[in-house]
């Protein structure tokens, strides 16, 4: 089988699932949301000339802010791309999984399973920058263009940073959901460590070892925004990252290709 | 052909299938049969790939599933129910299975038609009915026109006009050469189809031959199959 026909498969499968859809515009409308109340205190804050209060007012800035949305966007992507395959069905509908189907029609497992990776890198690919695109244009609609102090070349970096980390971090989710095969516990785990509390960040208060950590080490891609001292500078950072996700991804190959299904 | 070689699978300390051994020729229905957990599943998994066999091996044509170049033209298999995302249409999830083997559009409709989905294309599986999620199993099975057919327990929560359907149909298919191999434990239902038995209790083969073969000496198929299976009747359904 060509591999190409693999690929599209997968493609096609994650394109029609709803709960693709789903992910991705939550994390859309959140990125909005979240856009929009910066942008509105940024625009009041430069109304009473007090532009220095609102940190900065520049759109991209107060677009760019939101952009951990999109990360949990991508944890949703490669999370579900995978437990799909193991969601049961109801019962008086005779049970049964997607994953027997996967594997009769495509039993070529390593290429199953990077032809999914793929459909990840994809996915985040064309989300991360189109919803920075679509975030930076409502800020820009808010607070004005003239208010923008970030350079083309600058914000097309920090755009391609965050989606390398968030490629990188769909990618860690996908490669953990193969090995528990229910979407649960990553989803839970990965969206509360990137958005309310992270473990990893109070870990760190412990071992500077924290610093390691996948999440901790890809976060200077995220260039410009806050966060706490110490730690890898972005290239190491994005190296280790990199490492991390590769080791999961073997992992994961390793387990899914000698498994029963 | 298809061939089960001394198929050995344990799970933890339990032999689930014992040196399970049988073959399913062209032109024939084989029936597969045994009480509910008594390795029909397993051993169908292992045939297609989906499971490893600990010892022996299971061959299509003299090939593993695996090594299969585009299986979906060679085997059609229907396992583990429906075998889509319950979120899905019928449509989408046979247009992906399309999409991997380069199969047209229009077959993808041929199929639904043929297994009387067409005017259900569009609702979500998990809206389906046993019997209708049989059918789209089965659809599946059919699109890319293969020469085997593999089917377990495909009369499941069919109801009788589904099930003399399905007969026909797998009839057909052995008289035009094909290879069926289904499994069942409603021994009533497949005893008008099959040209051969395989009979298994407890992960292992008691009896493989013909319809006459294995009906010799007792008095029907029924009482054969609780005879050799050691289950008192309704056991197991």
């Amino acid at each position: 089988m060509r591999y190409g026909r693999i690929l599209a498969g997968e493609l096609h499968k994650a394109a029609t699932l709803p709960a693709v859809w789903g992910g991705v515009a939550g994390a859309l409308l959140g990125a909005l949301a979240v856009t929009l109340l910066n942008s509105v205190a940024a625009r009041a804050a430069l109304e009473n000339g007090r532009a220095e209060a609102w940190g900065s007012t520049s759109p991209f800035e107060n677009a760019y802010a939101a952009m951990p949305l999109t990360v949990v966007g991508a944890v949703v992507l490669g999370v579900v791309v995978i437990s799909s395959e193991y969601t049961a069905n109801r019962a008086d509908a005779g049970g049964g999984r997607q994953i027997a189907t996967t594997l009769t029609v495509t039993p070529y497992r390593i290429q199953v399973l990077a032809a999914k990776a793929i459909t990840v890198v994809v996915g985040v690919m064309v989300i991360a920058p189109a919803t920075l695109l679509v975030t930076v244009g409502l800020a820009r609609l808010v607070i004005g263009g003239g208010a923008e102090t970030v350079s083309v070349t600058a914000a097309v970096t920090r755009c391609l940073g965050g989606t390398l980390y968030a490629t990188l971090t769909g990618l860690i989710a996908f490669a953990v959901t193969v090995l528990t095969r229910s979407g649960i516990l990553p989803l839970l785990v990965l969206i509360m460590n990137s958005t309310l509390v992270s473990g990893s960040l109070l870990l760190t208060k412990l071992t500077p070892l924290a610093h390691w950590l996948p999440d901790l080490a890809g976060r200077r891609l995220f260039g410009g925004l806050d966060t706490v001292d110490g730690g890898l500078a972005p290239l190491p950072g994005a190296i280790v990252m990199s490492g991390w996700t590769l080791a999961l991804l073997v992992i994961a190959g390793a387990v899914f290709s000698r498994r029963d299904a | 052909m298809l061939l089960i070689d001394q198929v050995v699978k344990r799970r933890g300390s339990r032999t689930v299938l014992d040196r399970v051994t049988f073959a399913a020729r062209p032109g024939r229905v084989t029936a597969f049969l045994g009480p509910n957990g008594a390795g029909k599943s397993s051993t169908l998994r292992i045939l297609l790939g989906i499971d490893r066999a600990d010892q022996g091996r299971a061959l299509i044509g003299g090939r593993p599933y695996r090594s299969l170049r585009e299986p979906l033209r060679t085997v059609g298999a229907m396992l583990d129910g429906v075998g889509a995302h319950r979120s899905r249409t019928a449509w989408s999830h046979l247009a992906w299975i399309a999409r991997t083997h380069g199969i047209p559009r229009r077959r993808v409709r041929e199929v639904l038609e043929q297994v009387g989905l067409a005017g259900h294309a569009g609702v979500r599986v998990g809206r389906y009915s046993l019997g209708m999620g049989q059918r789209l199993g089965l659809a599946a099975a059919l699109l890319g026109e293969p020469e085997v057919l593999v089917l377990d327990e495909p009369v499941n929560g069919l109801d009788p006009e589904g099930i003399r359907w399905i007969r026909r149909l797998v009839r057909d298919h052995a008289d035009a050469g094909g290879t069926v191999l289904l499994s069942s434990h409603l021994i009533g239902e497949v005893a008008g189809v099959a040209d051969d038995l395989v009979i298994i209790a407890n992960g292992r083969v008691v009896r493989t031959g013909t319809l006459a073969e294995v009906t010799a000496g007792h008095g029907d198929l029924e009482e054969t199959f609780f005879a050799l299976t050691g289950g008192a009747p309704g056991v197991g359904r």
